[in-house]
């Protein structure tokens, strides 16, 4: 019998001893072998950057695009979306993306940053964090600021419009002193721009909605100069690194949205009865940047040889932007005489890239003038928003200013007689966040865009 | 050898073995009753079912054989109440989805653990999804016709020593002895497999839009191609394309061709799928050893005609040797090799029916592949012609099929093997240790492969080289031990240790944008290193459990179990403990013997078991830094220098098994001196702590975190019915049939509500509070209070604002009965099965609506010229002003009316409502929902055992003869595909059809020879 018990004591012992390891058996889940548990805040500033490029150039850019004219949806979903036909689960990617992929890596990095007395690397975080949350807030109004993205916080709060819009002027204001000059932590960005004109452009387009004209007037005039626009890098030509809009129009899902119809089309196509061109103004080189004709609609945007082709670098922020919005201030506080001339420097730019733009004199605006308008002085304003939204093809600032604007400029709705006037909240947002205003349609007004 | 066979197509249970050797057995027909009903435990070790407290379903390992199907998994199919199988697609090789007694957990690994001769064996099928090819499922790479025996344990009771693994149910499956003598059996057979069911295309109008002929469109909403003159006029000038065949193709000047070409790109896509089984096996036994050995060689050509095709070879050797009374040592060995090609499916541009089921009726896909030359004459080779590109001046929108099926490749080497020694030792004459090990390995190479001038991303080439090795050993000791109290009072108890170590390595490499364009390589050199992308990922787990069963058997009527089980894992911090407890009382010892209710038990069982959670979901993780629009178009890091940031879903350190707690009661009844028998049970269970990453607010900076968030329940009912309806010499006639109904309910999800879990963006597979899992969720119309729609202006309903849910994929009852007759050497096997409430998104139907494909699409309305004047389309355009009057006055139109619930006002459905709402792109989904419901003729066999004087004749000692068809009639109101496939294939996301590869009938012509 003792020689019988051998067998199973041997086993139990063996049991026993493999039972011991149980906490070793638990390490091995803690130490993932396939991903990291930390990262170094520079190497993060990158990813952050492409979520702002996604937002600027992708999702959000496309949707604005259809909402203000730029676009027509002419295959599958994108025939709905250009009915203004859109469910709340349309918009829960670009939302997504903001949030977790740009605010929330802002924060780390700049929290890291502070860490490492990296000064310039927070002001970098601070001016894309900034950036994102005017995209965040220009579509949906009230947004999470204050409590979004903290860690001990499931629900965060929605703040007003007005308030988030204040917010990223601070979080500007804090960065600025500490990039003047610089344009580090910038692979995902092209040109040989400076991050604290950049921010002082973002800073002017905060005060437009704000609609306090001076303070704007003031940021832009620090604003970015001539030659140091800022681009999304697209300077390689594979998928994940070009143009965003090629991708889209023309490598994954061509056909689906094009400009025939479009209202930036009819401004610019000599066949449309709304074409820009006049004495002074020649759009064609223009045209043919910006369009390509009968790829898979008659016009459509083009990514062939133009604006969207696969290496062509995508505008953040430009020097005929921040000339308009100087333009805009100073018609808006009373000096058509200063209004003009940054519309002409913006046309100057214009001629130098296109050829056709010579300037403007005061007596080209009026009841019957070349511009024409009720008075020399409205007509110069839709003249500079209408140059503003011409030259900013594709950006997500013209559906801004539509909508900023009350629609000065007159654009014809692609469906039915109104133009969207937002973002829906996003269905995961809904489904997740108590906190969610609720009510709202495509067609409500935000707070700073009554 | 006559009389062997039949017993072993007779008896409808087990056998008796006894020290693994499989007795021989040689009781004649109608003796079923005196034999022991014999269930394999979940510790691999049989025990009488009689003494059971718990419901199993048993299937012979013969009935899988006939069945036809080539994998364990299918040919299961219908033999289980509550078992239910799903196959992803009629595909070669396809593998399949199991679901025992409903879904219990949502982002956990849905499958049944399989056990295969006492040792964990993989049944996975890694891969898969929306779009890519059919992935195999590992079951499936064991030889049907090596199974004596598969046990479906599906509650927890029966499962408990399981543990974590054991919530989905476990398979325990059990191969086939030696058995005394020298038996040689021979048997080959001839598989003809068809596809099942397709979908109809309309071929009354071309390609185009808006009525008129557009080149390259992706509608058939052109002009009508019967009123066409006749022939096609070309630019003869221009840009040609040069088929293969030397078929020439030029710009199109007028379309004028009025032939409809749907059956011969029908004829492109089919074949009569062919497939031979050959399969031998020797068993042998001594009154001290036997040996088992089987080689077997399946090789299958599939229906889709091009590179699909699956061909398995197997080999099986099942040793025993008795060493002396005490010590008995086992090995049970077996390895396979399997090489599949498969075909591209899905919501994919590279996919087969995507392209073909899209392609416009007058366009003749035959000429896939050529040489493009433009108009000065520079050639483009290898240029690939599609009904988006007719020249194939450059890749079309989508691919030819032809393309798809003989131009891309998709390949699967697997090599599998698995050894399990084991030795039991006799040590006390009431005491025995059994000491088991098992190693179960498989490696799978695939290779995936675009050519240049695919479609859509693959257009400049892609190759992808996988290899995944898959492996678990386990380490099982077992003791039991037997006491006899007294004579009314028995007690036997179990003790045991098993730890398993789970590995699986994935490893490869994607190389895009080919630099030589014409040679197919399967091979990285073709890529510059800044489009080589390398991938690999490890996954390990450790688990180990102790347990102890006692079996407590009073008076031989009452019959106690209880266990409990100790497991700890590196998944997860605190030990997980299963109990379990089952009690069966066999009430008709107490009752005087009568013929009406000749046996009866009463059984009630619970117990815990669970799920483990995922491994490495403790912290957050930091990874690759990517930004996508849903759209394809995304930002990559490693373009810019790399980045690694935070991941947008959060960790959770304190993460816990599920836990699913059931209690189980029925009863199993003989009646009519045991003609007639009936089991039933009814269960509940209730699965706590369902691990999912639960959707948080984006705005949060995560998008999801892992948490122990969800309760789901299941409640059900099963029914196993057999009936013997005739038993004499020569006769004998059975009915079997079973039922199942399970009603799951997702009950909480920690606040969230829904969550995805497989699908799309506008229709999903989801988890949503009070539904059903794999609940449909989508757009719906917007309904006013009483639920009628809010029309528009022009009458037509109009989306919702919010999504929500829209269906439920799950049965409200599955069920099937067979009969099985046996006249002298002849027996008949029929097995009808269905499936009834489920439903299903018939997205391919959807989106062929949007292209002008279906043929209500096609349809065409006469109205008198007043309605003309006032039907109106989505637009708001009259019928008046979208075409001419007849000649009559009347308007003739393409499209449907309908009327929105309107007070019988009107509407024209067109292509603006087809491309908009009415089409499978339009953000409204709740009408593409489809009773999935269905009743099929699963099985019918005929087997004829050759006459023993005929085979003397023939110089052969036995001879049998085999005829079975599998699906032969399948009777739905879902359209154009069979409703048991899946696009996600095994996922937890149910009832998806989005351009899935069809399902199959198939028809079997089988020999077997004894020698």
């Amino acid at each position: 019998m003792k020689k019988n018990l051998f067998l199973p004591f041997a086993i139990t012992m063996l049991a026993f001893t493999a039972t011991s390891c149980e906490k070793d058996i638990n390490a091995i889940n803690k130490n993932n072998p396939n991903q990291f548990t930390d990262s170094d805040p520079v190497l993060m500033m990158t990813g952050a950057e492409m979520a702002n490029v996604l937002i600027s150039e992708g999702e959000a850019a496309r949707l604005s695009g259809l909402f203000a004219g730029h676009f027509i949806g002419a295959d599958r979903q994108f025939i709905s979306y250009s009915q203004y036909k859109m469910t709340a689960g349309d918009f829960n990617t670009p939302w997504g993306n903001l949030y977790t992929e740009g605010v929330a890596q802002c924060r780390l990095i700049r929290t890291k940053a502070l860490k490492a007395n990296n000064m310039e690397l927070f002001g970098v975080a601070n001016i894309t964090e900034a950036n994102l949350l005017l995209a965040a807030s220009g579509l949906w109004g009230d947004v999470p600021d204050v409590e979004a993205c903290d860690d001990n916080i499931d629900n965060p709060k929605y703040d007003k419009m007005s308030d988030v819009t204040k917010h990223c002027i601070a979080m500007l204001d804090s960065a600025i002193p500490h990039v003047t000059g610089s344009n580090a932590y910038s692979v995902a960005y092209a040109g040989t721009f400076d991050w604290a004109e950049v921010a002082n452009t973002m800073k002017a387009r905060a005060y437009l909605r704000l609609k306090d004209y001076a303070k704007a007037k003031a940021a832009a005039s620090a604003g970015v100069s001539k030659g140091n626009d800022m681009f999304a890098n697209h300077s390689t030509e594979t998928p994940g690194a070009w143009n965003l809009y090629y991708d889209f129009l023309d490598w994954n899902r061509g056909g689906y949205i094009g400009c025939d119809g479009s209202h930036i089309a009819s401004l610019l196509d000599t066949a449309s009865a709304k074409c820009r061109n006049n004495a002074k103004t020649d759009e064609m080189g223009r045209f043919n940047y910006y369009f390509t004709m009968d790829y898979y609609t008659h016009i459509d945007p083009n990514m062939v040889d133009g604006i969207f082709k696969t290496t062509s670098n995508f505008t953040l922020a430009s020097y005929v932007e921040n000339e308009l919005i100087l333009a805009e201030c100073e018609q808006r506080l009373g000096d058509n005489t200063a209004a003009l001339s940054h519309l002409n420097n913006a046309r100057a730019e214009l001629d130098a890239t296109f050829t056709g733009f010579q300037p403007y004199v005061i007596a080209d605006f009026g009841p019957s003038a070349l511009i024409s308008g009720a008075t020399a002085s409205d007509a110069l304003l839709k003249e500079i928003l209408t140059e503003k939204y011409v030259s900013l093809f594709g950006q997500l600032e013209p559906f801004c200013d539509v909508r900023r604007t009350n629609n000065l400029i007159g654009i014809v709705p692609t469906f039915g007689t109104e133009l969207p006037k937002r973002f829906l909240y996003p269905q995961d947002e809904i489904n997740t966040n108590s906190k969610t205003p609720a009510g709202a349609t495509l067609f409500t007004p935000l707070e700073l865009f009554q | 050898m006559k009389l062997k066979l039949l017993n072993y197509v007779l008896l409808p249970m087990g056998f008796i073995f006894s020290n693994g050797i499989q007795a021989q057995n040689d009781t004649g027909p109608g003796d079923t009753a005196v034999i022991e009903e014999v269930s394999v435990t979940a510790t691999g070790m049989k025990q009488s079912t009689r003494k059971m407290g718990y419901t199993t379903s048993q299937v012979q390992g013969k009935r899988l054989a006939t069945s036809g199907e080539g994998g364990v998994i299918q040919a299961l199919s219908g033999k289980a109440s509550n078992v239910q199988i799903t196959k992803n697609s009629g595909d070669p090789g396809a593998g399949a989805y199991i679901q025992i007694r409903g879904q219990n957990t949502i982002t956990g690994n849905t499958q049944p653990l399989i056990i295969v001769d006492g040792v964990p064996v993989s049944n996975s099928s890694l891969g898969g999804g929306i779009d890519g090819v059919v992935q195999q499922s590992r079951l499936n790479d064991i030889n049907p016709q090596d199974i004596e025996n598969v046990e479906v344990l599906k509650g927890a009771a029966a499962a408990a020593i399981w543990g974590t693994r054991a919530a989905n149910g476990v398979i325990l499956i059990t191969t086939k002895k030696g058995k005394k003598g020298v038996h040689v059996e021979f048997s080959s057979s001839l598989s003809l497999d068809y596809v099942n069911r397709e979908y109809e295309k309309q071929g009354i109008y071309g390609q185009g839009s808006g009525g008129k002929f557009v080149a390259n469109s992706g509608g058939s909403w052109g002009d009508k191609i019967a009123s066409r003159s006749g022939a096609d006029s070309f630019n003869m000038a221009g840009a040609k394309f040069v088929a293969d065949d030397g078929s020439i193709y030029r710009p199109i000047l007028k379309k004028g061709d009025n032939k409809v070409y749907n059956d011969v790109n029908r004829d492109q896509v089919f074949r009569t799928g062919v497939t031979w089984n050959n399969n031998i096996s020797i068993s042998s036994a001594t009154d001290k050893s036997s040996i088992f050995f089987s080689a077997s060689d399946w090789n299958q050509q599939g229906v889709l005609n091009g590179m699909s095709d699956y061909r398995r070879t197997t080999g099986r050797l099942n040793f025993v040797n008795q060493a002396n009374d005490k010590l008995t040592i086992s090995l049970n060995g077996f390895v396979s090799k399997i090489f599949s090609n498969r075909i591209q499916q899905g919501s994919n541009l590279d996919g087969l029916y995507l392209g073909y089921l899209r392609t416009s009726p007058d366009f003749d896909n035959t000429d896939y592949s050529g040489t493009y030359y433009s108009a000065a004459g520079i050639p483009t080779f290898n240029a690939h012609r599609g009904y988006r590109k007719y020249l194939g001046n450059s890749p079309p929108t989508y691919n030819n099929p032809g393309w798809t099926l003989n131009k891309q490749s998709n390949t699967s080497d697997v090599t599998r093997f698995t050894v399990t020694p084991e030795i039991g030792y006799k040590y006390a004459s009431n005491s025995k240790m059994t000491v088991r090990v098992g190693y179960d390995m498989s490696n799978d190479r695939r290779l995936t492969y675009f050519p240049v001038n695919s479609a859509s991303s693959n257009a400049n080439g892609s190759f992808t080289d996988e290899f995944i090795q898959e492996s678990e050993l386990s380490f099982h000791a077992i003791n039991q031990s037997d006491f006899k109290i007294n004579s009314d009072l028995k007690i036997n108890t179990t003790v045991g240790y098993l730890y398993t170590n789970y590995n699986l390595y994935d490893i490869g490499g994607t190389a895009s944008q080919f630099i030589l364009t014409n040679q197919d390589r399967y091979a990285f050199i073709n890529s510059t290193s800044a489009n080589k992308n390398p991938f690999n990922s490890v996954t390990k787990t450790l688990n180990n459990r102790v347990y102890g069963i006692a079996d407590i058997e009073y008076k031989d009527k009452i019959f106690i179990q209880a266990t409990l089980a100790s497991e700890a894992s590196s998944t997860y911090n605190n030990r997980f403990f299963s109990p379990s407890a089952s009690v069966g009382y066999e009430f008709t010892k107490d009752m005087a013997k009568n013929d009406m209710l000749s046996y009866g038990k009463l059984r009630v069982s619970g117990g815990i078991v669970g799920v483990a959670p995922p491994p490495y979901i403790w912290g957050t993780n930091y990874v690759n830094a990517s930004s996508a629009s849903g759209w394809g178009d995304y930002m990559d890091a490693s373009q810019f220098g790399g980045s690694i940031y935070r991941s947008s879903t959060k960790g959770n350190p304190n993460i816990k098994p599920e836990r699913k707690t059931e209690i189980e009661m029925g009863a199993d009844l003989k009646f009519l001196k045991n003609k007639v028998s009936l089991g039933f049970t009814y269960y509940q269970n209730k699965t706590e702590g369902a691990i999912l990453a639960v959707a948080v607010p984006a705005s949060s900076g995560y998008s999801n975190q892992w948490k122990n968030a969800a309760t789901i329940t299941n409640t059900g009912l099963e029914f196993d019915l057999n009936v013997n309806l005739m038993t004499s010499k020569d006769f004998t006639w059975n009915l079997y049939g079973n039922m199942g109904m399970n009603r799951n309910i997702v009950e909480s999800l920690s606040g969230a509500t829904s969550v995805f879990l497989d699908g799309f963006t506008g229709t999903s597979s989801r988890a949503v509070v009070g539904q059903a899992m794999g609940s449909f969720w989508g757009g719906k119309f917007m309904r006013n209070e009483s639920g009628k729609y809010v029309l528009d202006a022009n009458g037509f309903p109009q989306q919702a604002v919010s999504e929500g849910i829209i269906g439920n994929p799950n049965p409200k009852y599955r069920g099937s009965i067979g009969m099985n007759a046996t006249y002298k050497g002849l027996t008949m096997n029929v097995l009808v099965e269905t499936s009834q409430g489920n439903q299903m998104w018939a997205g391919t139907y959807a989106v062929l609506n949007n292209f002008g494909i279906t043929p209500e699409t096609a349809n065409e309305v006469t109205v008198s010229a007043a309605d003309a004047a006032k039907i109106v389309n989505v637009n708001g355009k009259t019928i008046d002003q979208m075409v001419a009057a007849n000649a009559d006055g009347s308007f003739t139109v393409r499209g449907n009316l309908e009327d929105f619930n309107n007070n019988g006002n009107k509407v024209l459905l067109d292509q603006s409502w087809y491309t908009g709402l009415g089409g499978g792109f339009g953000s409204v989904s709740e009408h593409f929902i489809k009773d999935a419901s269905w009743v099929r003729i699963r099985e019918v066999s005929l087997n004829y055992v050759v006459p023993t004087n005929i085979c003397k004749m023939m110089h052969v000692p036995g001879l049998t003869l085999g005829f079975s068809a599998r699906n032969l009639a399948l009777w739905t109101k879902f359209p154009g595909i069979d409703p048991e496939t899946n696009l996600s294939g095994v996922s937890n996301g149910r009832g998806l059809d989005y351009f899935t590869n069809p399902g199959t009938r198939s028809y079997m012509f089988s020999l077997k020879v004894n020698l």
